[in-house]
């Protein structure tokens, strides 16, 4: 039928939204994450802290490329290669991934990772 | 005492094995991935499958240099590794890359259950 895996129609749905919420309004991404065991609660509550005060107003995401895998433990793992403009500085690619897990029916985000892809740093 | 958290050493050595292994001799990369069905002959299929992957990828020479790498733990247990780097293979121009890894502790060892691989090329199509 050529639908896609469904690892894939999750993963993609969830990247679109992320990206979505995140350039109109930030404060709102909260909502999609959870914290699974209570050591990394604090850790994901300061992430949604550093979100809402990060070091700009506005921002544009551009995805150029994503991939979604099934893991075993039935999450997912997703993977966004893009670019991405915050006010007037200049574009500067991005790498971030997700792990989406199904939590009471609702698949919600457990991990995420961002990187600016900035290699002549350091 | 400034010891990294173990998901940190565990992710650092693996992703610093695999690209050691990747530059050196990638046809050996087959060992360190898993298949989760649970039968030996598709375990060892996959990693027939993995050998020939890895020895026809289109170049000879390649060379990897880690800009930073990020690890954490999962829900499950699991670690998720994030790579983002350059890479320079046979005599092409130096390109971005990114990669991911979910490693598995599986009887007592650590294998990586899934690999994603992008460069970071955001002009094409």
């Amino acid at each position: 039928m050529g639908d896609k895996p469904i690892w894939e129609q999750i993963g993609s749905s969830f990247v679109q939204h992320y990206y979505q919420l995140f350039d109109t309004d930030r404060t709102q991404l909260g909502s999609i994450y959870v914290s699974i065991c209570l050591s990394v609660l604090s850790t994901l509550m300061q992430g949604h802290w550093q979100k809402s005060s990060l070091p700009f107003t506005k921002i544009a995401h551009s995805i150029t490329a994503q991939d979604h895998q099934p893991t075993p433990d039935s999450c997912i793992l997703s993977m966004v290669v893009g670019q991405l403009k915050a006010d007037d500085d200049p574009i500067m690619g991005f790498h971030q991934s997700f792990i989406l897990k199904n939590i009471n029916e609702a698949w919600v985000c457990t991990n995420d990772m961002f990187r600016l892809a900035l290699h002549n740093f350091g």
